[in-house]
Formats: C-alpha cells, sequence, structure tokens
C-alpha cells in the first residue's frame, strides 16, 4: 500500500494499515523533521517494527542527505526479526518502484554468532572467541608476518584486505543467515565485513550494547555520523542496561588472576627489554605527548577499550609516574594490592568513588590521575607487548577499568562491600560492586551525539519517566491506543478469593495459608476454564518455591494436574528451555498446560505466547523487585536525590513495568485474543500505571473483583471469542485499506482547516470585541483516532500476520568486551 | 593513617603459622602478626614480646642480622609484606617529593618531575642503586626545605577541607531525606483529614460529585505548594554550601615560548611591548550604547572609539599578569606562585579553569 504523509510518500508493504501504526508513523516523522528525542509506546503486536522501518527507509530515500538507521534491539531474535521485516520491506519497495534503490541493510552480532573460522568457531565462550580471532587478526600479527616471521593467521579476515574496503559486500539486506552465506561462498568473515561496511549502511542492525556500553561503543559504533537516527526497540528497559554497562563486580578470585596477570606482564617487559628494547622505548617517546596520538594507530581489534574518558582527556599526556612500562605495573599491582586489603573487612561498607579516592591515596600513594589513565595506559602496554593471548588479560582489564570508571565520576557511582553473599553465610566470599546508579550517564553520549533519538516499546509507562531518569527531554512522547473491532482481550483485577479474604503478596500476608490457597483456587479455575496454555508469573524465585511447596501440601497442585501439565521456569536456562518445548507439544496437543514462571526471569522478557500457547497469563503478586538489596537501595537513594523521584514511585513504576510485560507476553496480534488477571489487591491502585493500550480495556468495574466474579466474566468472554468472527469486521475500524486511510486523512483535513477557520473566527471575534477578554476554548485537538468496538461473527483470516513468529530462543548476544 | 574507620580486620587464615615460634592460628585463634620495618620479617605478637621486651635484640629470622626494637613493631596493613614495604617507601618519598601540578607552569614539566619521582622511588624499591637514590632523595630535601613544609601544609588543608565538606554533604543529604519523609507524612495527613472533611460535608448533604472534586483539587494545589517550598529549600541550601567551597587555584605563571638567545636588534623597551596578552582588540563590540555614541557629531577631534576599548579591556585585565611571589625575596626561587601558595582547595579537584 502506498499513501503519502504530508510531502513524504510511504511504501508499506501489506495491503491493510492499523489506525495505530498510521498515527505512530505521523509522530515518528515529526520527531525526524523537528530533530530531537520521542519516547513512544506502541501496544504489543501492533507490527511496531515494519511501521518504524517504512517510515524510516521512506524518509531516507527522500531526502538528499540519506540519513542512516541504527536501530537497536535486545535479543538475536529479535535482530533476526528485524532483519527479516526490512528485506521484506525492501523487496516490497523494489516491485513497486520498478527499480532497485541504492541500499543497504546489515546486522551486526557478536563473532560467537558469525565466525566461520573451522577452529575458533567451536569455542563454546563468546570471550574465548573473541580472544582467539583477536590473536589471529590483530594489527602487529600481520607486521610478523611481513616480517617473515610465520604466525598463523585467519584466511576470512586476510581475504578483506583483498576487497574494496567500501565494498565488501553487495547492496541489498543482509540478514545474519544471509551474510554467514555469503561468507562462506567467498571465504571472507561476516564478522569484519559487518563492521567495516557499517561506514556505508543506510540500515544498522544490531545489540544496544554497541552503543551503550562506552568499553565496545568506541570501537563499534565510533565512525557513526551526527544525522543517523537512532532507534532502540523494546526500550523498557533502557535504564538497567545503562546501568549494567557501566558497573564492574570484583572479587577476590578476579583481584588473584589480576595479580597473575599482571606479573605476566612483569615478565613480558624484561624479556622485551632484553630483545627488543627500542619497542619500549618507543612507546615511552608516544606516551610523553599523549594517549591519543599513541593509540591512533589503534586498529579495530584493540584489546579493549577505554571506557567514556572524555575526550580532552586523552589528548592528555599521560602522567610521567605511570609513562615507563615498569612502573606502571608497579602501580597496578599496587592497586590490586589495596583492592586485596580492601577485600578481607567483615562488615559491609558503601562509600563514594571521592572517599575511596582519598583512602587509596592514604594508604598506597596512587593519586587520581594517573588512576584514570589505567585503561587507556594498560591498552597501549598490551598492544607493545604484541600479547596474543589476551583472554588471560581480562581480569586484569576488569581492575583497569574500574580504576579509570572510579577516578573519572564523582557522582552517580557508589562503592558497596560486601563481605557475605548471603546475610547468614559465615564463610566470606566478598564482593566488591561499583555500581551506577546514574543511568543517564552511559546514554549521555548517545544523546550528545545524534540528533534524532527515538524510544519505543509495548510497555513504557508511564512516559515521562524515561526522561526524567536519563535526563532528556523528549520533543514527542506519545503512547498509542489499540484499536479494536471487538474486545479481544480482558484485562482483570482480582482482589479478592471467593471467600472475600485478600489476595496479595505482600510480605506480611504472603504466607499465610488462606492467602496462598485462594491464589491456588484462582488459579485451578483459571485452568478449568482455559483452553490450552496458562503463564502464571511470580514475583520471584523464592516466593514461587514456596507457594508451590505449600499449594502441594494443599492438594492444589493434584487438582491442576487433572486439567494441565504443570511446568516451572528455573533459574537454570537449559532446563527452563526444555521445560518451554514441553509446555508447547503440550499446548499444541491435547488439555494445554501451566507455565509457572518469575516476572524478572527470562521467560518474562524474551518469550512470546502468542495464539494457543497463552490464552490466559496471571499475575500472581506485585513483582516488587528485592528491596533488601544495597545496590537498590542506593539507586533508590540516587534517584530521590538527584532526580527528585521518590522510593516507592520508583518501585511502583518498576514493578508495573514488569507486570505489563508479563501482561502484553499473550497478545501478540490482533486476531490474538487473551485473558490477563492481575492477582493481587495493590494492583487496584496502580492501576493507572498500566500502559494505555492495557489501562483502556480495563473498566473501573473490573479492577476490582473476586475470584468467582473474575471467573464469570473469564467464561463470558471466552464464549464471546468462541463465536465466529469475521475479518471483515475489523474493515475499517481496527485496519485500514488504502480508501480507509485516505478518508481518514481527507476527514483530518477538514477538521484541521474548520479549526483554523475557527481560531480566525475567534481571532476576529477579539478582534471585535476591542481588548475585551474573550475567552478562547479553541480545542485544538483534531486528530481522530478511528476506535471502534463492534462486535462481529466470521472467523476471517486476517492478512497482516507479521512480528508474530514464535521464538524460544533468548539467546542473549554474547559480547566482545 | 588510619581513617574512615575502614582499614580492615584482616580475615583469619587457619593455616597461617608463626614462622618463629611455629604456633597456628588454628590452635590460637588471636594470633596478630607483625613486623618491624627495618626487615619486615613477620612473627607473632607473642614471639615479639618474648623476645624484644628487654630491649633491641637481633631479629630470629635465619640470616637477617638486623637488630630491632620493640617500639617499631606494629601490624602491616597489606598481606603482601613487599608492598608494606614499598608502601613505606613511598611515604618517605612523598614526603619529600610533594609539589602539585599547580606548582608548575606546563604540564609536561608535572609530568617529567613525575617521572623523575617515580625513577627514583622505583629504584629504591627495587634496591637499583640504593645510594643514588638516596643521595638524590636528600639533596631534593636539603635544597627545597622551606618549599616541602608549605606544600605539607597545603596538602593538610586541602584535606580538611575535602572532610569538612564531605560533612556538610552528609549532613545536608540527611536533611532533605528528612524532608522527602516530612512531605510524605503531611501529605498522607492532609488526604486523611480531607477525606474526613469530605464525608462530614457529604453528611450534610452536598453534591457528592462537586465535593469530591473540589476536595481533590485542593488536595493537589496543596501539594504542589509544599513541592515548591521543598524545592526552594533545598537549592537555598545548596547555594549557601556551594558558597563556601569556591576556591581560587591554578592561576599560572604566564609563560613565554623560549626564545632563542639570538643576535638582535638592539630593543630599547628591554622586551617591554605594547602587546596584548590576554586579549584580542576587536573591530567592534557591539555595544548599543557606544554605537549611538560613536558617531562624528559626537566625538572630539582625534577621538577614537578603539582608544576606549584598549584602555577598558587594559584596566580590565591588569594585574592578571603580576605574580605577587615573584616580587617577594621570601619566595622560593622558580617554583612558588602565589596563585599555588593560596590554594587550598582539595586535591581531587584538578581541574584548572
Ligand atoms: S576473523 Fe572472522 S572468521 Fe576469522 S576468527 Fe575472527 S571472527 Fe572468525
Ligand atoms: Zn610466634
Ligand atoms: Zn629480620
Amino acid at each position: 500500500m502506498r499513501f503519502h504523509i504530508e510531502e513524504l510518500e510511504i511504501l508499506f508493504p501489506y495491503p491493510r494499515i492499523y489506525p495505530e501504526q498510521y498515527a505512530y508513523m505521523c509522530d515518528l516523522k515529526r520527531t525526524l523533521d523537528v530533530g530531537g528525542k520521542a519516547v513512544l509506546e506502541m501496544p504489543s503486536g501492533t507490527g511496531k517494527t515494519v511501521t518504524l522501518l517504512s517510515l524510516i527507509v521512506a524518509y531516507q530515500q527522500h531526502h538528499p542527505e540519506k540519513r542512516k538507521l541504527i536501530y537497536c534491539s535486545r535479543t538475536m531474535s529479535e535482530i533476526e526479526k528485524a532483519l527479516a521485516e526490512l528485506k521484506a520491506l525492501m523487496k516490497y519497495r523494489t516491485e513497486q518502484l520498478g527499480h532497485e534503490e541504492e541500499f543497504r541493510g546489515l546486522g551486526l552480532t557478536s563473532r560467537k554468532n558469525l565466525c566461520l573460522h573451522p577452529s575458533v568457531k567451536r569455542e563454546k565462550s563468546g570471550s574465548v572467541v573473541d580472544a582467539r580471532c583477536r590473536s589471529l587478526t590483530a594489527g602487529f600479527v600481520k607486521e610478523q608476518r611481513e616480517r617473515g616471521e610465520d604466525v598463523e593467521m585467519c584466511v576470512y579476515h586476510d581475504n578483506l584486505d583483498l576487497l574494496e574496503p567500501h565494498n565488501l559486500i553487495p547492496p541489498g539486506v543482509w540478514t545474519l543467515d544471509g551474510l554467514m552465506k555469503y561468507g562462506e561462498e567467498q571465504k571472507q568473515c561476516p564478522y569484519f565485513t559487518a563492521r567495516r561496511m557499517m561506514p556505508f549502511c543506510n540500515v544498522i542492525i544490531y545489540s544496544y550494547h554497541y552503543l551503550l556500553d562506552p568499553k565496545i561503543a568506541e570501537r563499534v559504533s565510533k565512525e557513526l555520523s551526527k544525522d543517523c537516527i537512532v532507534v532502540f526497540d523494546e526500550a523498557h528497559n533502557i535504564d538497567n542496561v545503562c546501568i549494567e554497562s557501566l558497573s564492574i563486580d570484583i572479587t577476590e578470585d578476579s583481584l588473584r588472576k589480576a595479580t597473575r596477570g599482571a606479573n605476566n606482564l612483569d615478565r613480558k617487559i624484561t624479556e622485551m627489554k632484553s630483545t627488543d628494547a627500542q619497542k619500549l622505548q618507543d612507546e615511552y617517546a608516544k606516551l610523553v605527548d599523549g594517549l591519543r596520538d599513541a593509540g591512533e594507530a589503534r586498529d579495530e581489534e584493540a584489546f579493549m577499550s577505554n571506557p567514556a574518558l572524555p575526550d580532552d582527556l586523552l589528548k592528555e599526556a599521560v602522567p610521567g609516574n605511570i609513562r615507563r612500562a615498569e612502573h606502571f605495573i608497579s602501580f597496578l599491582k599496587r592497586f590490586i594490592e589495596y583492592l586485596k586489603t580492601r577485600m578481607k573487612v567483615l562488615h559491609v561498607i558503601s562509600e563514594t568513588p571521592l572517599s575511596f579516592l582519598v583512602h587509596l591515596k592514604d594508604l598506597t600513594f596512587i593519586e587520581r590521575k594517573p588512576l584514570r589513565f589505567c585503561a587507556e595506559r594498560l591498552t597501549s602496554l598490551v598492544r607493545t607487548l604484541e600479547l596474543t593471548n589476551i583472554e588471560d588479560y581480562q581480569p586484569l582489564q576488569e581492575v583497569a577499568t574500574f580504576a579509570t570508571l572510579v577516578a573519572t565520576y564523582e557522582k552517580g557511582f557508589l562503592l558497596i562491600l560486601e563481605p557475605y553473599e548471603t546475610e547468614s553465610a559465615t564463610v566470606p566470599n566478598p564482593i566488591l560492586h561499583f555500581t551506577c546508579l546514574d543511568a543517564a550517564i552511559a546514554i549521555k553520549p548517545v544523546f550528545d551525539r545524534f540528533s534524532s533519538v527515538i524510544i519505543t516499546s509495548g510497555t513504557i509507562s508511564p512516559l515521562d519517566m524515561y526522561p526524567r531518569m536519563l535526563g532528556f527531554e523528549a520533543v514527542v512522547q506519545e503512547s498509542y491506543a489499540m484499536t479494536l473491532a471487538r474486545k479481544s482481550f480482558l484485562p482483570m483485577i482480582v482482589t479478592r478469593g471467593s471467600d472475600q479474604g485478600v489476595l496479595s503478596s505482600s510480605f506480611t500476608i504472603r504466607n499465610d495459608p488462606s492467602v496462598v490457597r485462594n491464589y491456588g483456587n484462582l488459579l485451578t479455575e483459571f485452568c478449568k476454564l482455559t483452553p490450552d496454555g496458562i503463564v502464571v508469573f511470580f514475583p520471584s524465585y523464592l516466593y514461587m518455591e514456596s507457594i508451590i511447596s505449600m499449594w502441594q501440601g494443599m492438594g492444589i497442585l493434584d487438582t491442576i494436574w487433572k486439567y494441565k501439565l504443570i511446568l516451572v521456569e528455573t533459574p537454570d536456562s537449559q532446563e527452563t528451555s526444555l521445560a518451554l518445548e514441553t509446555y508447547r507439544t503440550a499446548c499444541n496437543n491435547g488439555r494445554g498446560a501451566v507455565l509457572l514462571c518469575v516476572a524478572r526471569g527470562k521467560v518474562s522478557e524474551g518469550i512470546d505466547f502468542d495464539h494457543h500457547y497463552g490464552r490466559t497469563v496471571l499475575c500472581i503478586g506485585v513483582p516488587f523487585q528485592y528491596t533488601e538489596s544495597r545496590i537498590l537501595k542506593a539507586r533508590l537513594e540516587f534517584l530521590r536525590e538527584t532526580y527528585r523521584i521518590r522510593e516507592n514511585d520508583f518501585l511502583s513504576f518498576d514493578a508495573m513495568r514488569h507486570a505489563a510485560q508479563c501482561l502484553g507476553r499473550v497478545l501478540r496480534g490482533k486476531d490474538d485474543y487473551g485473558i490477563m488477571v492481575l492477582a493481587d489487591r495493590r494492583f487496584q491502585k496502580k492501576r493507572t500505571q498500566l500502559p494505555k493500550w492495557i489501562g483502556q480495556a480495563l473498566p473501573e468495574a473490573e479492577s476490582n473483583m473476586s475470584v468467582d466474579q473474575a471467573v464469570a466474566v473469564a467464561k463470558k468472554f471466552l464464549k464471546d471469542m468462541s463465536v465466529p468472527y469475521e475479518g471483515l469486521m475489523q474493515e475499517g475500524i481496527s485496519t485500514w485499506s488504502l480508501s480507509d486511510l485516505k478518508r481518514h486523512q481527507a476527514k483530518k483535513e477538514v477538521e484541521e482547516i474548520e479549526q483554523l477557520q475557527r481560531d480566525a473566527e475567534m481571532e476576529g471575534l477579539e478582534e471585535a470585541n476591542g481588548n475585551g477578554n474573550g475567552v478562547v476554548n479553541g480545542n485544538g485537538n483534531g486528530v481522530g483516532n478511528g476506535n471502534g468496538n463492534g462486535v462481529g461473527n466470521g472467523n476471517g483470516k486476517v492478512v497482516d500476520e507479521f512480528d508474530m513468529d514464535e521464538d524460544d530462543e533468548e539467546a542473549m548476544m554474547a559480547l566482545d568486551g | 593513617m588510619q581513617r574512615n574507620g575502614a582499614v580492615p580486620a584482616p580475615f583469619e587464615d587457619a593455616e597461617e603459622e608463626c614462622p618463629i615460634c611455629h604456633s597456628k592460628r588454628y590452635l590460637r585463634k588471636d594470633m596478630k602478626f607483625m613486623i618491624n620495618p627495618e626487615c619486615y620479617h613477620k612473627m607473632c605478637e607473642s614471639c615479639v614480646d618474648r623476645i624484644f621486651s628487654h630491649g633491641p635484640a637481633a631479629c630470629p629470622v635465619a640470616g637477617c642480622n638486623k637488630t630491632l626494637r620493640r617500639a617499631r613493631f606494629r601490624k602491616p596493613t597489606f598481606r603482601d609484606l613487599q608492598m608494606e614495604r614499598e608502601v613505606d617507601i613511598r611515604r618517605r618519598v612523598a614526603e619529600v617529593f610533594n609539589r602539585e601540578e599547580v606548582d608548575f607552569d606546563t604540564l609536561k614539566d608535572y609530568n617529567d618531575y613525575l617521572n623523575d619521582v617515580e625513577d627514583v622511588t622505583f629504584n629504591l624499591i627495587q634496591n637499583i642503586d640504593v645510594e643514588e637514590a638516596e643521595a638524590k632523595l636528600d639533596a631534593y630535601a636539603a635544597a627545597n626545605k622551606q618549599l616541602i613544609q608549605s606544600n605539607m601544609k597545603r596538602a593538610k588543608e586541602g584535606v580538611d577541607t575535602f572532610r569538612a565538606r564531605q560533612e556538610a554533604a552528609k549532613e545536608s543529604a540527611q536533611q532533605r531525606r528528612k524532608a522527602a519523609l516530612q512531605e510524605e507524612e503531611e501529605t498522607r495527613r492532609e488526604e486523611e483529614e480531607e477525606r474526613r472533611n469530605l464525608l462530614k460535608a457529604l453528611d450534610a448533604g452536598g453534591d457528592a460529585e462537586v465535593l469530591t472534586r473540589q476536595s481533590q483539587e485542593a488536595m493537589r494545589y496543596r501539594a504542589q505548594i509544599r513541592k515548591e517550598a521543598l524545592a526552594n529549600e533545598i537549592s537555598a541550601n545548596e547555594n549557601a554550601n556551594g558558597s563556601a567551597q569556591f576556591t581560587i587555584r591554578g592561576l599560572k605563571k604566564h609563560v613565554e615560548k623560549e626564545e632563542e638567545e639570538e643576535e638582535k636588534p638592539y630593543d630599547p623597551f628591554d622586551g617591554l611591548s605594547d602587546k596584548r596578552e590576554y586579549f584580542v582588540l576587536q573591530e567592534d563590540y557591539g555595544w548599543e550604547n557606544y554605537d549611538r555614541l560613536n558617531k562624528p557629531e559626537y566625538s572630539a577631534g582625534g577621538y577614537n572609539i578603539h582608544e576606549y576599548y584598549n584602555r577598558a579591556l587594559c584596566e580590565a585585565f591588569s594585574g592578571l599578569g603580576v605574580f605577587i611571589g615573584d616580587s617577594s625575596d621570601e619566595a622560593p626561587p622558580a617554583v612558588a606562585s602565589a596563585g599555588a601558595a593560596l590554594a587550598a582547595a582539595s586535591p581531587m579537584s584538578d581541574d584548572v579553569f
């Protein structure tokens, strides 16, 4: 379908469009036109990705400057999905336009997923693959070979150098699979092909980390130009990603390994001094002038990168006392020894970076400034020493990164030292958490650098929370309702059991047998009435375990067993994927199953339960975070102090975004249907914090129900759903054909004109009134959001079945670091 | 040296044993080890008591012939005694070489200085050319006695300010926390009250909808006011703290680029030039007052607006290049700029403005 939004022609690869997709495009275009940041919430299962891509690609092709799109998503499967959508879109464009556009779209993921080297690719761990690859591709290895030494290199990497550097791969959209195949045919490395082609791509699709983790971003995303359009999809957790990318945990074990690394380096330096002292001397000479100059030659394979160092610092000369290699090693050793000493305390300590630095200086005479250069200095040394077995130095690198971070940031970080793993442990196992409290730090470079940043997800309510936490101002903030021809999902809040006793997972009563029994009762009832799959979410593993064992004792599980197969998520991902497999089989055959899982676990984030895989989702208890965690407490305090976000507001926001994620799992498209039950008294008050599209479908009357009421409503709902339903009934209401769209646009235009006329009249009126104070109430909200709730019958196959492939792998990308 | 109360009580390692009496921690739970900075040989507390309580004695470790005194025994900070020794040496060096970045005219000078200091330290630690290093240390100490003293004082002041500031920050954080709690409490109370009032009014037979709306609005309004008041109070607090923290440091002597001592034409003013160091005179400063007056009908003969600009700027910058330290005799040679001596900020803030 082809249509215009203002001057822009959009080619949309489906014959019909949802009203909310159209609205989303309009807002997106507005954001791109004015530049700036946007937060957009689009109901899950309404084809967000394809909408986004069609608009942005149209925008790119329309404007001569062809701004690049950087599309960030979270998981491998999401990236694959987006690439496939893009490919289909471009195919459609070619058909429609009659010629192929000059266009390149590439996805990037870790080496582990893309490597072709026969022995390297077989390594299990991502970091080993990275390290081995580096030792086969590093710049000095090549030099060594040119000198005639016999060193092993990767042919796939070498072959790239034979190609034109800006044309390593023909234009077009390459899915990860396609890229691998092409690489195999041409004997060229897919990973480096993608990385090197990045500056020449129109669309790049990769994981968040490539942009947010300063340790990686510096290397991978440095060359992207300012006018890129950056999109963070599935961004409801973006603040946590930001924080994690700057937080470091140090254990005694890692310190031991770091010491070993430092000793190795020491030995290498001595060796080199006797064989090739000139190299060290050269390095020294370079460092006198400044790091960046020394690092200029740094190739894409640098050992590691510095964490978010301000640029001017990099240009500065390295402090005199760590210029010499042996001085620097002694410096590192001293720092590690200090950390070891700190690890030996028996009580919890939390302190700010500043006070840590003062104490450090008192004890070891380490100043802040050289500390700050640690990471960069180490990189330079490793390069000079031409080390190949880089993976051995990982722990040392971590310590150096920590050093740099702690010396760079005064605010927004906290050091927490916990001598014991758990409250009850007697054997100390100290961990030094260097935790970032401020999500804005990691994302700031992104905001500073790129003019258009779009943050979007299916559940990102309340919208204003994100700008506050991430420290930006949004030019457009929008949440779209879901237009439905019939009500296809039923959100309910159940607050009481059938005996009118409260339902709540609050700490004081969560283990009350009556509460547990009521929850059990709720589950049993829904197992009886739901066809196929049920997914149940608990706030935590601990709580889930205790409830399950209590249910066992009460015989509740036995009852459920009669209706459904019971499967449980565990922290072990292998076990969980097995459970999921079984769950799906059970849903496909016969009476279905119930999957018990955790609201912050893997299932809740990455796995879709479309159609019969999930007809009911049951949220048992509000999924609050574990508030006794010291890190969380520190973060809460920080949020209150810095962004004036109250503890309870944040906790409740956080709980609700996870709850919303859970609910969104079962509804993956407009022809899907499902029941969403929030079972806790406390949800009643938090109703307003649900995303708009869920909130709208949740009338007041259904937000305070008892179990038997809920059962009755659910039964009725399912009965309605089972009435055959004609796809045609959706026409013009929840899906628009081209003519519907045109009608809508025309109507809007008329409205706009009328509005203008009214304004003009008003002005005239005011003028006529002289300087009288005429009350103006021109309500300029001319966006008609065709919204209707018709009920019909017939079961037409709805045409647009995109964005709902099933994927159960939540292979979080293994990253290079 | 111990501060923050954070210096650790070392973990007990059951296998650790005293190299002198061979008793194990496993058997004597409260066993403590001590070292003497003469030789850094470790032994248990009771051995120390036993051997050295009657005055100086030789170290009991075989091959070590140092004479040790009871008084100098102490508990080590680091597990690694090599490190213990290193840090002791560093302390000694740091007490002598205590110049900071602000004391140098260029960053390069400072870095070279650091490099040299580290060379000396490193040699001392690694026992390379110890005599030479010691000699350097002594020579420097003798040559810069006064400077060392004043730097020490400055460092101490720096630490004090830092601590005071930490305290202040902690206090204000507590205050804010309290205020926030209070606000929450107040909100709750008011809501409660409002509800009661509402019920009363309803009892009296008012229109439920209107009353509810009214009361909600009132509540929102009050919350708003409270929030603003709180924000004001906090920012006032912060400002008060901020002004106390303001210090000047880092004014540097303006260094001329090295001039070649070549034969030059005779300069009657001996290098004094009328070139401006700190500003470049611009054609126009766009100040409308003067634009208005700068017309031929208003100016006297020979009046030139640029002369005025020049004078004004000159006045504004005069004195910036004069360093009191240079003209006073007491000042140590070549090093201290008045700015640096004045500087009392914490050693932590190394950004120079
Ligand atoms: S260059 Fe490519 S193919 Fe070769 S080892 Fe590295 S990732 Fe694998
Ligand atoms: Zn002993
Ligand atoms: Zn001895």
